[in-house]
């Protein structure tokens, strides 16, 4: 007899649901399509004949999956959301930035790289090493949490999108209202600071993140070859 | 044979109706539904659960985990909501004054 559970949870693999709630779905149809399947065993069909016939209950799982993700969504949205992405995210950018000024306290002063000029670029090396750690804890989370590739990665590199968004935001703001801070930054320190704070850390939480995110796209790829 | 359309419009009355008979789990829903119908309304699996998930989303049937004493399997009964009770009677009255207006409108146009 087919294993009806497992050809559902391969069918409904994409399905972006908490995994608790995903597990009641697949266990639902699941126990559905045993039914319908034992009904037409009752009737005298064989045993292939009668998975043929249950397997015809759904002729698209995708339009399946969509209908599903739309009827649930509203519900789950938010808690995915939490769940999945922000909590992960938050967590990644308190842990990674807290760690810094700890960091300088016990006298671990980034190292100065500078050219002729007053521009120079801060790196600290040993927090810089400490995050790809950090990067891979918050994508381990977002994974954990039934995150999507794309929610993974986000909250391997969040601390990196939020001094991004600091940067390319706060930054051009506080230029405009007030004019002195025009005066004093130039571009190439402009693009020191990006380097420093923006580029370097995002570099080295991606190094954490990104084979959680390939660790997941694996994960997906082998249980749809399973269930093909 | 009833076309997709009104089936589709139906769907929810059908569900609701036949949930006030008692808590049943969705394959025992589209069977009974078939049954009663005499096969005019079939549900598959693709059509029932999405729209299932959406009235309770909704509010009018809520879905619990029971264990069946008999074959000692684990199923998810539906049962109506009061909300659900509330939604049935004006959405059965719509019907029968849509299906009372069709009747007239044929035997008008056979008369």
């Amino acid at each position: 007899m087919r294993d009806w559970r497992k050809f559902v949870q391969v069918q409904l693999a994409g399905l972006p649901l908490s995994p608790g709630t995903k597990a009641d779905v697949v266990d639902e149809l699941a126990g559905h399509l045993e039914e319908v399947y034992e009904g037409l065993r009752r009737q005298g069909m064989t045993e292939e004949l009668a998975a043929q016939r249950t397997v015809r209950q759904v002729t698209d799982w995708n339009a399946l999956q969509r209908h599903i993700r739309n009827a649930k969504e509203r519900e789950e949205l938010m808690q995915n959301r939490v769940r999945q992405l922000w909590f992960p995210g938050f967590l990644t950018l308190t842990l990674s930035t807290g760690l810094l000024p700890m960091l300088l306290k016990l006298g671990l002063e980034p190292r100065i790289v500078s050219w002729n000029g007053p521009d120079t670029i801060l790196f600290c090396v040993p927090w810089l090493l400490t995050l790809p750690l950090f990067g891979a804890a918050g994508a381990y989370i977002s994974l954990r949490a039934g995150g999507s590739a794309r929610a993974i990665l986000f909250s391997g590199i969040f601390p990196m999108l939020s001094l991004a968004a600091c940067f390319f935001v706060i930054l051009p703001l506080s230029i405009v209202l007030d004019r002195s801070i025009a005066f004093h930054l130039t571009l190439a320190g402009f693009l020191g600071l990006l380097l420093s704070w923006v580029v370097a850390p995002g570099a080295a939480l991606l190094i954490g993140a990104l084979p959680i995110q390939i660790l997941h796209a694996h994960k997906m790829h082998s249980q749809r070859v399973a269930g093909a | 044979m009833i076309g997709a359309g009104i089936k589709r419009g139906t769907a929810e009355l059908a569900v609701l109706s036949i949930l006030e008979e008692g808590p049943l789990h969705g394959y025992e829903m589209a069977r009974r539904i078939e049954e009663q119908t005499k096969g005019a309304l079939r549900f598959t699996l693709a059509a029932l659960y999405p729209m299932l998930y959406r009235m309770e989303q909704r509010g009018w049937i809520r879905g619990t985990w029971e264990t069946s004493n008999s074959s000692g399997r684990r199923r998810r009964c539906y049962r109506l909501t009061p909300a659900g009770k509330k939604k049935l009677s004006p959405l059965r009255k719509e019907w029968a004054e849509l299906f009372g207006a069709l009747k007239r409108l044929t035997k008008v146009a056979h008369a």
